[in-house]
């Protein structure tokens, strides 16, 4: 089996085994590897009604064929396993070195259940994987993690280090995983999924290579992949010059910025100004960087001015964590967003789900629903720039008002009697991109299997504005649910080839099949991956409906319905009759009952296996 | 007749400017030359024929140079109008002809050149291209006059031409159509041109165009893919989706620039978007400004009434995730498919970009013989997104947007001129052709 080694690794923390198995051939044809590999073995391996944070929950960690070869960006591991903040599927995806390094042990899937009783590092080698007492590094944040598991690796053969921070530890439900320090897999809580097993940390270190069926092909498709990233702007030269923060200025223009717990669109240009990837890019960025094998470099390694110290050095601010952390909560200071983007990737926390949730207890504290006695006195108005660092700290240590923010948006607006204060779909917070400026984007929000994640639900706002010849009338009722069904379905692809989005910028699908054929020696054509696309949607739906999710859950909270925003001067909302119509089109296409429920005639197309059958 | 009748409505206004500035587009005219007329009742219900004034810039018509004649008498308006007024007063005589156009359709007049010694009886033109045969029927009549410009010989000549077919040539000099409306006459016109362009570009690239017209007269389903739907004449206003506004306006911005960069000759291909169960179909994908083509909402189902380009589009969608598609008949991609390599028994099954662009953006283009099916098609689409029928237009695809889908067949065009540049200068198209393009 040319591009994988043909093998998952399998741990049970409960009793600490760690077993070899044959990755079966069928599962690679039918769903390719990264995100659709992963899906299908953890739809096999858990039961959806299990406790997130119980020892049932399964993750499954999943590269591709790709990863290994020369191909751009490919580097990237996609992670699965059910979410303690929806209680649906959860899934992330990470570039970085880890995933590269994993499947240099001789693995492609990784597989951990259980429970440790105490908490453990699983370190993986080429012929073999063991468990390591943590307890010496439970409570250490994650550069302190790392820097400590990098120790005494041999020369030319690096460790490399997966790991949470205290909040996974404290099960916070937005915690992160984190690799090479500042790279994340960051959406759904997989970092709580870990604390919840005890499992501190996975080391890698190994030489393994894959062979490639047809080099002449793969490289076909490398050649001109290659040649179009270095034609298209955003891949060879926007973020590697402002990052993804450079949107923030566009965003802003076409109407799209939230504000305020997206209350709004409406900000002074100065103060947008003042959080702008220019304004990054002039003042704290020192340099650009990039995961392994990729070429477009959006890393941003930045420095601020420390507070009565040296310089406090780090990675950050990207496009969403300046946006939530930043005008969501009506604060522009992004000095402080930069030192609570530091703060979140040391202590193990989504940047985007964090501002989120401190916007909705903005919110809440502006209208009592929350007291300064619930607060210990802080402030926790919009625009206090101040509270966003120690909130951080307060929320991955579950300290004071910091254990109602560790729940999510959802939970804290919840436990107020206001859950329509929290901006989530499926419990999960809205990125940076206001749903009423794009009906593509809304619908994108609605039915992403994860919750409001503007990946996982078809990264929309290109098609919008920045997508060349692939924009599309922004407020398409008709165009809508098939143009974010496609997006969607090319995000699965990525996560299952294991690359990066931002390649979208450059070229969709078709260098991909050449250099996966050639990979592989399979047959992976276009219309082979688009239906493997489809295959994965389908099953992570299935996963839902089984976890309990209902057609309700594919809505966005009512202020997106009753609130306008005015976009070129014209007032615009999500009416929920132009809901219900993007929806039920969005369940056809999908081959989905009215219900949202996968129909019969859609599971045998797809030859999909249900549960038990 | 009155002064009060010496005025076009706007309606009467639009159409002559509209196709009057499309035809300077095109090419078929030059800046004043060609005319246009149309019968035309007016409000008391009086039959009149409109015609442009003799030496008007079709490109620039205004009010006083749309002329009101009597088609019964002679009368003042025959100043100004059209020095071939006598022709088409005769041609707007025939039955069911309303509109009839004449242009300077310079590709089809190359096209019919000859160096015989004259007078002489030229012969017809016959098409090789799929819409010429079919839309104008098989062979084109040629006349020679000697005085080849408003003479009573081609008004006695023509309208006889013209009874037994839409278009006519004047050997040296250009066409005239007949039509139900101006646009269908200027259609024919434009089909007319591509043709000729067709013919002229297979003669430069080395096609035996002699050979195959013979195989298209003995049997043009083995030359040309399906037939394309007769031209519709008075549809051209209808909206099914009104309340799609951004969609129409989408449609319209493609239909511009299909037609605009000669994508596909006016009102020809077809282009549509997906829906969940209907597709938006524009039946008449080269819209010029001003001059609009139908927008129909067709169900994606099958029908048993569905014409072959429309069942075509809905096979592409049952069998795909695209959201886009159109077809188009750019004749550089018609001619390029025809081509032989030297020392090759039969057409190449492939268009391999010559351009560095085009090298990158597509290594090759796929090219399927007229009879390919519908399987077949959509196979290629998923990995090309853009195939060239022989004998069958353009079809590409697109995940997304009409903008999306536009770019191949205005990228194919492209990779077709630069090959065929190439080859006109003499240099070998195997040993520009990438290597890597040969293994797919």
């Amino acid at each position: 089996m040319y591009g994988y080694h043909g093998r998952i690794l399998e741990v049970d923390l409960t009793d600490g085994r760690v077993e070899a198995k044959p990755l079966d051939p069928s599962l690679v044809r039918d769903y390719l590897g990264g995100r659709g590999l992963a899906t299908r073995l953890f739809y096999d391996a858990v039961d959806p009604a299990c406790d997130p944070l119980g020892p049932d929950n399964v993750v499954v960690l999943a590269t591709s064929p790709l990863v290994g070869t020369s191909a751009p960006t490919s580097c990237r591991g996609h992670m699965v396993f059910k979410s303690p903040l929806s209680g649906l599927i959860g899934t992330s995806n990470s570039g970085g070195t880890w995933a590269h390094a994993f499947k240099a042990t001789g693995h492609d899937v990784l597989v951990i259940r259980g429970r440790s009783s105490e908490p453990v590092t699983l370190d993986i080698r080429p012929g073999g994987a063991r468990l390591l007492p943590a307890g010496d590094l439970w409570g250490k944040d994650i550069h302190e993690t790392t820097d400590a598991l990098t120790e005494g690796a041999e020369p030319g053969n690096p460790y490399k280090v997966l790991c949470i921070g205290p909040a996974g530890e404290n099960l916070v439900r937005i915690a992160t995983v984190a690799n090479d320090r500042n790279r994340v897999y960051g959406r759904c809580g997989p970092g709580a999924v870990f604390g919840s097993k005890k499992l501190k940390a996975v080391r890698v270190s190994g030489r393994e290579k894959i062979e490639i069926g047809d080099r002449d092909l793969f490289r076909s498709g490398l050649d001109q992949a290659v040649y179009l990233m270095k034609q298209a702007p955003v891949t060879k030269r926007l973020m590697r010059e402002m990052g993804t923060a450079g949107l923030v200025e566009l965003i802003n223009l076409i109407g799209m910025l939230p504000h305020r717990n997206f209350q709004d669109c409406r900000h002074r240009d100065e103060d947008v100004d003042r959080v702008s990837g220019e304004t990054l890019a002039r003042t704290f960025l020192e340099r650009a960087g990039g995961c392994y094998l990729c070429p477009i470099g959006c890393q941003r390694h930045t420095s601020v001015p420390g507070r009565g110290g040296p310089d406090e050095k780090g990675e950050g601010p990207e496009y969403e964590t300046t946006v939530l952390m930043g005008p969501v909560c009506d604060i522009y200071d992004l000095a402080a967003v930069t030192r609570a983007n530091y703060r979140c990737n040391e202590l193990g926390i989504d940047t985007i789900s964090y501002g989120g949730t401190v916007a909705c207890a903005m919110e809440m504290f502006e209208t009592g629903l929350i007291t300064p006695e619930e607060t210990g006195g802080m402030d926790l108005s919009f625009g206090r720039a101040d509270s966003l660092e120690a909130l951080v700290r307060m929320t991955a240590r579950r300290e004071g008002i910091g254990d109602r923010l560790a729940e999510g948006s959802w939970r804290l607006a919840a436990a107020c009697g206001s859950p329509g204060h929290s901006m989530s779909v499926k419990k999960l917070e809205i990125p940076g991109y206001d749903p009423r400026a794009s009906f593509t984007q809304a619908l994108g929000y609605m039915t992403s299997p994860t919750g409001a994640c503007h990946l996982r639900g078809g990264y929309a706002v290109s098609l919008a504005f920045f997508g060349g010849t692939k924009e599309i009338p922004r407020y398409s009722l008709l165009q809508s649910p098939i143009a974010i069904r496609n997006m969607q379905n090319i995000g699965i692809l990525q996560d299952s080839l294991g690359v990066c989005r931002f390649t979208g910028y450059a070229f969709a699908t078709e260098p991909w099949a050449r250099m996966v054929r050639g990979a592989t020696g399979g047959d992976f054509s276009v219309a082979k991956l688009e239906e493997i696309a489809n295959r994965v949607a389908c099953l992570e739906r299935l996963f839902n409906i089984e976890a309990g999710a209902t057609a309700e859950d594919d809505d966005l909270p009512a202020r997106f319905s009753d609130l306008p925003i005015v976009v070129e001067g014209k007032e615009r909302r999500l009416a929920p009759e132009d809901k219900d119509r993007m929806r039920r089109d969005y369940y056809g296409i999908r081959r989905w009952d009215a219900d949202g429920r996968p129909t019969r005639e859609a599971l045998d197309a797809l030859n999909i296996r249900r549960r038990g059958r | 007749m009155s002064a009060g009748k010496w005025t076009a409505d706007e309606e009467l206004l639009k159409t002559f400017r509209a196709v009057g500035r499309a035809s300077l587009l095109v090419d078929i005219q030059d800046s004043h030359s060609g005319n246009m007329a149309v019968r035309w009742a007016d409000a008391a219900g009086e039959e009149r024929i409109v015609i442009t004034a003799t030496g008007s810039q079709k490109g620039e018509l205004d009010r006083s140079q749309i002329c009101f004649l009597s088609p019964a008498e002679t009368d003042y308006g025959y100043y100004k109008a059209s020095s071939e007024t006598d022709v088409h007063a005769r041609i707007l005589s025939l039955p069911g002809v309303r509109a009839s156009m004449h242009a300077h359709v310079k590709e089809i007049v190359i096209a019919t050149l000859d160096d015989r010694p004259k007078p002489a009886a030229p012969p017809p033109f016959v098409p090789v291209d799929p819409l010429g045969w079919y839309h104008l029927g098989g062979s084109v009549p040629v006349d020679w006059f000697a005085v080849p410009s408003g003479s009573p010989e081609m008004a006695r000549t023509i309208p006889e031409r013209l009874a037994a077919n839409v278009l006519t040539l004047i050997w040296g000099h250009g066409a005239m159509a007949r039509g139900r409306t101006l646009p269908e006459a200027f259609f024919r016109l434009c089909v007319a041109n591509n043709s000729g362009a067709i013919v002229r570009q297979m003669e430069a690239l080395g096609v035996d165009v002699a050979a195959l017209r013979a195989r298209a007269m003995a049997g043009p389903g083995a030359v040309f893919s399906h037939a394309p739907a007769d031209y519709a004449a008075y549809d051209d206003a209808r909206n099914d989706f009104p309340e799609e506004e951004e969609i129409v306006a989408e449609f319209a911005k493609a239909g511009h620039r299909v037609f605009e960069s000669r994508l596909s000759p006016f009102h020809t291909g077809s282009m549509s978007v997906r829906g969940v169960e209907a597709m938006l179909y524009a039946p008449k994908a080269s819209m010029p400004r001003d001059i609009g083509g139908p927008l129909l909402k067709v169900p994606l189902a099958p029908g048993p009434a569905d014409d072959p380009e429309t069942a075509l589009h809905k096979a592409i969608y049952a069998g795909s995730d695209f959201q886009t598609v159109l077809h188009c008949y750019v004749p550089e991609a018609e001619a390029q498919a025809h081509f032989v390599y030297p020392g090759d028994p039969a057409p190449a099954d492939r268009i391999v970009p010559v351009d560095a662009e085009g090298g990158f953006q597509y290594l090759v283009i796929p090219v399927v013989p007229p009879g390919a099916d519908a399987a077949t098609l959509v196979r290629l689409l998923h990995e090309y997104k853009v195939v060239v029928v022989r004998g069958g237009g353009v079809w590409a695809v697109g995940a997304q947007s009409l903008s999306e889908v536009l770019h191949h067949p205005s990228s194919v065009r492209e990779i077709c001129l630069y090959r065929a540049g190439a080859f006109a200068r003499g240099l070998d198209l195997r040993k520009m052709e990438p290597e890597r393009a040969r293994r797919w």
